[in-house]
């Protein structure tokens, strides 16, 4: 099949290969046999991720990147030599863990060899003493967490896409979980790690709960989207798994008054593990049933570990949110939130109807929060086509915050689906960046957001694509993202 | 998802169509309105497209636990991808009548029909369920792939999946057959697949006279359940072995039918009935009806269970935990078995992981069938027993080729009625 029954999305710049036999059995030398596809069915298998965009994409024939190789070597070795023939023969490498990203980071949009990473499955050694576990990268998030669950740990990192992501994936493109507030995301979470960089060095950074040893070089590789190198083990913290978990929700007047009351509860020192802010249209949304949450903003949070300390976090959390006009919503909203969390069919229901749905995170300090948050909205709502902007807030610091939008919403006029989805995010983006906030909170930078690195990082940006071209002089580790405007700036 | 369930979780989507300015609104009316003529097939078809888009859509919230994707690591086994190549294949977007899509086809059958997939699945639906209404279109088509086709060919000539009438082995293996004299208490209905084990019958039959019961096995007239022609789909051969099986089984005047096999139990219940042949009687597995003997007073634990059958694990059919709902009868048995050191699984009961012996995937790729059953193994021998039990002749069958050759004598794969056999 030469795949000319879809259209191809991203279709510019594709490296050429010349001997495509050659680099097979050179591929087949380093993998074995087994291990390597040129087969149609397994191209197309790894020709999207889960960007949403790419669900529209799916239901009408469209593929988003062709890969030309795919791969899935069982040795660190090997990857190192799969890099070593890329850089000598120019082709672009892909590295792949579930495919769950959202931003387009695992899309082979020149082509190129994936490394599919699911052969990196094991998990090989939990140490309670240090409380660390140690994991190759290509495992699946639920199939870790629950292997730890069974021993009495957690790592306390749930991501909604937990059954759907690995952890390298977490690792590359900085994830956070919905138990962040207390547990930390996945930067606190990462003691060493092993990386195999992007000519096939092999390197390594010891696990240590804490060194003063120059700069973090590692945290180089915690959000670099496999671009400046693929990430094969890692040491993580764990905890015992908690004794004892608190269920809390209350409603509030306004936005404002929850922000009032969670920044409060942060102030003190009380982190509950999950706290999440819905705004009125998500509150009427997800808990249309309750009566006291009408045109009312719904927090449900979750104290969770030792028996004490959450009654503790309990007792402040409840006087906070009732010093900040908070009405008392029981257990239901959040035991409604925790046999839900999972179910995710708006994906699949959305793109029937050509709705061009998503989600775009963002962050921000706690003085431009809400300004924020009015902004998006406000702009958003001026953009024709859009049906629903609308907002939840559930990663906290003591600082700031980590907002969530969702919006959907239909072309009109001559726009394809892509260049209406590009308005959109150029919208929310825009409108965050004037407020004074940081473009990604948990997502990474992928496809969708690389071209506003520039607004982002400023004169810091020439520094990063200075490492990149120090790391990989030939660009052949995951390019076309993060450093390159593949949208071509869509329509700001 | 029920209609019920799903218009109220969506009512939040009416009023902002009606806030939305005119040109908007008229796109999404008329997106509404075009979305069978966008996406859905012309003509008539049998597959459930509105579900295969679903699971296609859906970001794979199964993938984790589906036994073919982790035996093979390849994206292309994933749930949602298999239900894409479904919808292209029903859309005619990949052209299942070219000979170069032969992969696509085979990627229908790579399924186990373990329905794990179900456990986790936001819309509550197997993906195997939905597999089988494009395997229905394609057989339409009479792009039926060879190795099922080959599946069929035997049930017709032989009446079993074998090459032979292996019914017809009894009296070789020392089988001992009952003829009905059409006044029985019980059918025993012995599973074309636990012929391959002969001492599991053998162990079967002395527990049902020891406990004084009146039943027949009928072995000279026995067919196979027609379960594999279900499986493929091929429903002409799956009716007239549901006939054939309706006759017999009535012809024994049983009131309650019992199998070892827990896919023929799926297919006389079920699956018959879903194909419009219903046999009004009760049908239970084995080990539900041991579990009844049992507490009944009428099999009694008289012996003690020799010391290398003491350290075991529970292997649970996935049929019997997933689809019958029932992971207790086999541990009510085994814990009432004096001595049993019991240790569990990590994944047990309704979570159990397949032995990969189930559905279609070993015709259509048998190396991914065995790698699926050494992942299953595997899991078994962490629990640090040697003795592995279950209760179905395919997991006994597809667990033997996940054990290594030299471990061959370490690890034992047991029924359930082997056991329990050394204890009456």
């Amino acid at each position: 099949m030469d795949f000319k029954e879809f259209e191809l999305i991203y279709k510019d710049n594709r490296c050429e290969i010349k001997d495509k036999q050659k680099i097979e059995s050179k591929l087949k030398e380093i993998v074995g046999e087994n291990n390597i596809s040129t087969n149609d069915v397994d191209i197309l298998a790894y020709s999207k991720d889960s960007t949403l965009i790419g669900m529209n994409w799916t239901i009408q024939g469209k593929i988003a990147g062709l890969p030309d190789f795919i791969t899935w070597p069982e040795t660190v070795e090997q990857i190192s030599e799969i890099l070593k023939l890329a850089n000598k023969e120019k082709i672009p490498i892909i590295p792949f863990g579930e495919g769950s990203g959202v931003v387009g980071g695992a899309i082979a949009i020149y082509g190129g060899i994936i490394i599919d990473m699911k052969k990196f499955n094991k998990i090989l050694k939990i140490n309670d003493k240090n409380l660390t576990v140690t994991a190759q990268t290509g495992i699946n998030g639920m199939n870790l967490e629950r292997i730890l669950n069974s021993k009495g740990y957690t790592t306390g990192h749930i991501p909604q896409s937990l059954y759907i992501s690995s952890l390298g994936g977490w690792i590359a493109h900085r994830a956070a979980g919905q138990f962040s507030t207390k547990y930390g995301k996945i930067e606190d979470i990462v003691l060493g790690m092993e990386v195999v960089l992007p000519q096939g060095e092999i390197i390594n950074f010891k696990t240590i709960a804490r060194a003063s040893t120059g700069p973090q070089l590692d945290k180089l590789f915690i959000g670099g989207e496999g671009t400046l190198g693929i990430v094969t083990k890692a040491t993580l913290k764990i905890w015992p798994y908690p004794a004892k978990r608190t269920l809390i929700s209350y409603v509030f007047p306004s936005i404002e008054d929850s922000f009032e009351a969670i920044r409060q509860i942060l102030r003190e020192q009380i982190y509950p593990a999950v706290v999440r802010i819905y705004d009125q249209f998500e509150t009427m949304r997800h808990f249309p049933d309750i009566d006291k949450a009408k045109d009312k903003v719904m927090v449900v949070f979750i104290c969770e570990g030792n028996s004490k300390l959450v009654d503790l976090e309990e007792s402040i959390t409840r006087e906070k949110s009732e010093k900040n006009s908070g009405v008392d919503c029981g257990e239901h909203p959040v035991e409604h939130w925790l046999e839900s969390r999972f179910r995710i069919t708006e994906t699949s229901s959305m793109p029937p109807y050509k709705i061009v749905f998503d989600t775009i995170e963002v962050a921000s300090l706690w003085e431009n929060a809400s300004d924020i948050y009015h902004s998006v909205l406000k702009s958003m709502k001026q953009l024709q086509g859009v049906i629903m902007i609308t907002a939840h807030v559930s990663h906290f610091y003591p600082n700031g915050v980590g907002i969530y939008f969702s919006f959907g919403g239909v072309p009109t006029k001559e726009q394809s689906d892509l260049e209406f989805y590009q308005k959109c995010w150029n919208t929310v983006v825009k409108a965050v960046l004037d407020a004074g906030g940081s473009i990604a909170h948990h997502h990474g930078i992928g496809i969708n957001r690389a071209h506003w690195m520039e607004s982002e990082w400023g004169t810091s940006m020439n520094t990063l694509k200075e490492i990149k071209k120090l790391l990989d002089p030939n660009d052949i580790l995951n390019p076309g993202k993060v450093y390159v405007d593949t949208w071509k700036g869509g329509e700001k | 998802m029920g209609v019920e369930e799903t218009l109220k979780k969506y009512s939040w989507i009416l009023p902002l169509i009606q806030k939305a300015d005119r040109a908007t609104r008229a796109v999404i009316m008329k997106n509404f309105r075009q979305k069978k003529t966008n996406f859905f097939p012309e003509g008539e078809f049998n597959a459930d497209v509105e579900n295969l888009i679903n699971c296609m859509l859906c970001p794979n919230m199964c993938r984790f636990d589906c036994g073919t994707l982790v035996a093979s690591q390849n994206e292309s086994m994933s749930p949602a991808y298999k239900a894409r190549i479904g919808y292209y294949l029903t859309m005619g977007i990949i052209d299942p009548a070219d000979s170069a899509n032969k992969e696509f086809i085979n990627l229908m059958y790579k399924c186990t029909n373990e329905e794990n997939c179900k456990i986790w699945c936001p819309f509550d639906f197997s993906v195997v369920s939905l597999l089988e209404t494009v395997r229905d279109d394609l057989n339409d088509e009479g792009l039926m792939p060879d190795y099922c086709k080959q599946q069929i060919s035997k049930l017709n000539k032989t009446n079993t999946i074998e090459d032979y009438n292996i019914f017809e082995t009894y009296k070789e293996k020392g089988i001992e057959n009952i003829e009905s004299d059409g006044n029985d208490d019980v059918f025993y209905y012995i599973g074309c697949q636990s012929m391959k084990f002969p001492e599991v019958v053998k162990a079967n039959i002395e527990i049902l006279k020891k406990a004084g019961i009146k039943f027949s096995t009928n072995l000279d007239k026995k067919v196979c359940c027609g379960g594999p022609a279900f499986n493929i789909r091929e429903m002409e051969t799956a009716k007239k072995f549901a006939r054939k099986n309706k006759e017999l089984i009535e012809s024994t005047g049983a009131k309650i039918i019992i199998s070892d096999c827990p896919g023929c139990i799926l297919t006389l219940t079920e699956r018959y009935e879903k194909a419009g042949i219903k046999i009004e009687k009760e049908i239970v597995h084995i080990v539900q009806y041991f579990r009844k003997l049992i507490d009944e007073g009428k099999l009694r634990f008289e012996k003690s269970i020799p010391e290398e059958f003491r350290k075991i694990t529970i292997h649970d059919p996935c049929l019997i935990a997933r689809n019958l709902k029932d992971t207790e009868s086999i541990r009510m048995i085994l814990n009432k078995i004096p001595d049993l050191e019991i240790i569990e699984p990590m994944y047990n009961k309704e979570y159990v992981h397949c032995c990969g012996w189930s559905g279609t995937a070993h015709w259509a790729d048998k190396d991914l069938a065995i790698r699926e059953a050494q992942n299953r193994i595997n899991e078994l021998k962490e629990t640090g027993a040697n003795i592995f039990i279950s209760a179905c002749p395919l997991c006994e069958l597809g667990l033997a080729y996940g054990i290594d050759e030299t471990e061959k004598e370490k690890y034992n794969i047991l029924d359930i009625s082997e056991l329990l056999i050394k204890a009456l």
